[in-house]
């Protein structure tokens, strides 16, 4: 299977060789080698806990660069609402609009009011479909990654629907288009991203063929530009309305918050979400519906891309919703209409463009009985080792390291603890 | 099943260990994950154990749960000490259980347990003398086509 070139890329003069990124990978992707990580490509699903993991910034995300918006005579940003959050409290969306403006892109276009629509529409789809349960929100593009090389058996479980942020897209370049009569191929349309995930899913689409995007930026990548706008009191998208429960989508629990169905369940953070999924493998949350599920913690506002911690953000979070009722006409929020996202679901809007399929990683063993012979050698090679998960030989614990030996990816004499047990015992019979 | 074991590797479930239930079903499940069988037959005879497990948790003393691999299939035998089932028939049907009302607070107790493991495997036997305990035999074919899942609890 061809390897997928990845949006996380590594500084070599920054990494130091610790261990840091190694111990956090989800998938067990990295290993430091001489003192350098060193990421197996077919492992890793850029989720960017290397990213949030890394004390010397010797990790990050590839992004677009401001070059890529002179290929295009019109450009739009899309931002992640998680984007809004970043500034403090007093500062709202339609500011933070204003300075996308200001800096190099000549439209922006709001993904709240996708988000409700598209929460819609999974009600609409949890209504009408037949198990397996609970369904899966194919939101995050990490965790869908996670999905189809880890729990293959979860892919029927992924809800159907293409993301917001997608949607949104297509709509922009169809409306750009139309408005200033150009072709589609002039336009460009560019996401500002809060992880590495979402960039992934830009150049390495799931769902759909091609991505609805030309390229991304990252929200720290921007964030000098569009603070220095703020502040400079530049000009609000006072035109532009905001969809209250859509705002919501970037906080963990905010889609299905946004939801009819109510028998849902919201998980974050990579441990979180792993201890759920086996629980939803081994048939434990049969009884509920819906699951949304994010790699970050506390959902896209724990993006490794962001610059506000994820608790300010939360708190300036919570002001602009108030704001943003308060705003729309008699503090009443306003919704999307249902019958009309009911009709589009029927019109298959909503529908991912490709199917979903699993990604298994290429097997070790030749067949059965070849695989039960390397479980038996990892299971001996794993008694002679520590067991105190250090990482110091390069692997982020004891079991992946025994899983290395048997594999011929890593010598037994890589592990400090059994060098020392072989000195010790050579010093030994030497002073005999 | 006597076919030469390819592989052989035992369990011990402890009665009323609520908090580990699920942890012999999740190990098998990793190991034949490891073994690179094929996911239906993974996700089958972990619905089984997962089943076998809580019985054990929620009425027996204890047990022990043997996981076998041969080349004809992968074979579970959970042979506990504990009351017995009185009436095997009667716990075969769907519905019937014995639950406790705290034990339906946890979400056990529908009366699924027995059909569903009859379900999801390709043969199924239990034995029991009351008073004494229960062994349940099963296990899934390797190369078979899925039966339907389980039905939703």
């Amino acid at each position: 299977m061809d390897t997928p070139a990845h949006s996380i890329v590594r500084d070599d003069s920054r990494c130091t060789g610790c261990v840091a990124c190694c111990k956090a990978c989800p998938t067990r992707a990295i290993r430091v080698r001489d003192g350098r990580q060193v990421v197996d490509a077919a492992v890793c699903i850029d989720c960017g806990e290397c990213i949030r993991a890394c004390p010397h910034d010797a990790v990050t995300a590839r992004m677009s660069s401001p070059s890529d918006l002179g290929r295009f005579r019109h450009t739009v940003a899309i931002p992640s609402t998680a984007l809004y959050s970043q500034f403090g409290r007093g500062v709202h969306p339609e500011q933070v609009a204003g300075a996308l403006l200001q800096t190099g892109f000549s439209a922006f276009d709001d993904v709240s009011w996708m988000c409700q629509m598209v929460g819609s529409a999974v009600d609409t789809y949890l209504s009408e479909c037949k198990g397996p349960w609970p369904k899966i929100s194919a939101t995050c593009p990490a965790v869908i990654r996670l999905i189809l090389q880890r729990y293959p058996d979860l892919i029927p479980h992924v809800v159907p629907i293409e993301t917001p942020r997608e949607l949104t897209a297509k709509l922009a370049r169809r409306k750009a288009a139309e408005t200033m009569g150009l072709p589609p191929s002039e336009i460009g349309v560019f996401y500002i991203s809060p992880c590495s995930a979402i960039m992934q899913s830009i150049a390495n689409p799931i769902g759909l063929h091609e991505s609805n995007f030309d390229g991304a930026f990252s929200v720290a990548g921007l964030y000098a530009s569009l603070l220095k706008a703020i502040r400079a009191g530049c000009p609000p998208a006072s035109d532009e309305s905001f969809n209250h429960s859509g705002l919501r989508w970037g906080l963990t629990g905010g889609e299905s918050a946004a939801m009819r169905n109510a028998n849902s369940l919201a998980v974050s953070g990579v441990g979180e979400v792993l201890r759920v999924f086996d629980s939803i493998e081994a048939g434990k949350f049969q009884m509920l519906d819906f699951i949304e599920a994010h790699i970050c913690p506390d959902g896209c506002i724990g993006g490794q891309m962001l610059v506000e911690g994820r608790h300010l953000a939360r708190h300036a979070l919570r002001e602009i919703l108030a704001h943003v009722t308060e705003k729309s006409a008699g503090g009443q929020v306003r919704w999307v209409q249902e019958e009309k996202v009911r009709s589009m679901f029927r019109d298959r809007f909503f529908d991912m463009a490709a199917e979903i399929k699993a990604r298994p990683l290429k097997r070790e063993a030749s067949d059965l009985q070849h695989a039960i012979l390397l479980h038996q050698e990892k299971t001996r090679v794993l008694a002679r080792l520590p067991g105190r998960d250090c990482a110091a030989c390069g692997a982020p614990g004891c079991e992946t390291f025994a899983s290395d030996v048997v594999t011929d990816r890593a010598d037994l004499g890589d592990c400090v603890c059994v060098k020392l047990d072989q000195l010790t015992s050579s010093l030994k019979e030497n002073g005999k | 099943m006597d076919d030469d074991v390819l592989y052989s590797e035992r369990f011990v479930i402890t009665g009323d260990d609520f908090e580990h239930g699920g942890d012999a079903a999740a190990r098998v499940k990793a190991i034949m994950k490891e073994f690179g069988l094929d996911p239906a037959v993974i996700r089958r005879l972990s619905i089984a154990n997962f089943e076998a497990e809580m019985n054990v948790i929620m009425y027996a003393q204890s047990a022990e749960l043997v996981f076998s691999v041969t080349r004809q299939g992968v074979a579970v035998v959970v042979a506990d000490r504990g009351p017995g089932i009185p009436d095997i028939g009667a716990a075969m049907q769907e519905g019937f259980s014995t639950a406790t009302a705290e034990m339906r607070a946890r979400g056990f107790g529908a009366g699924m347990g027995l059909p569903n493991i009859k379900r999801s495997t390709d043969w199924f036997e239990v034995e029991s003398t009351p008073g004494v305990g229960t062994t349940l035999r099963y296990g899934v074919r390797l190369g078979t086509p899925p039966a339907a899942g389980a039905s939703r609890v």
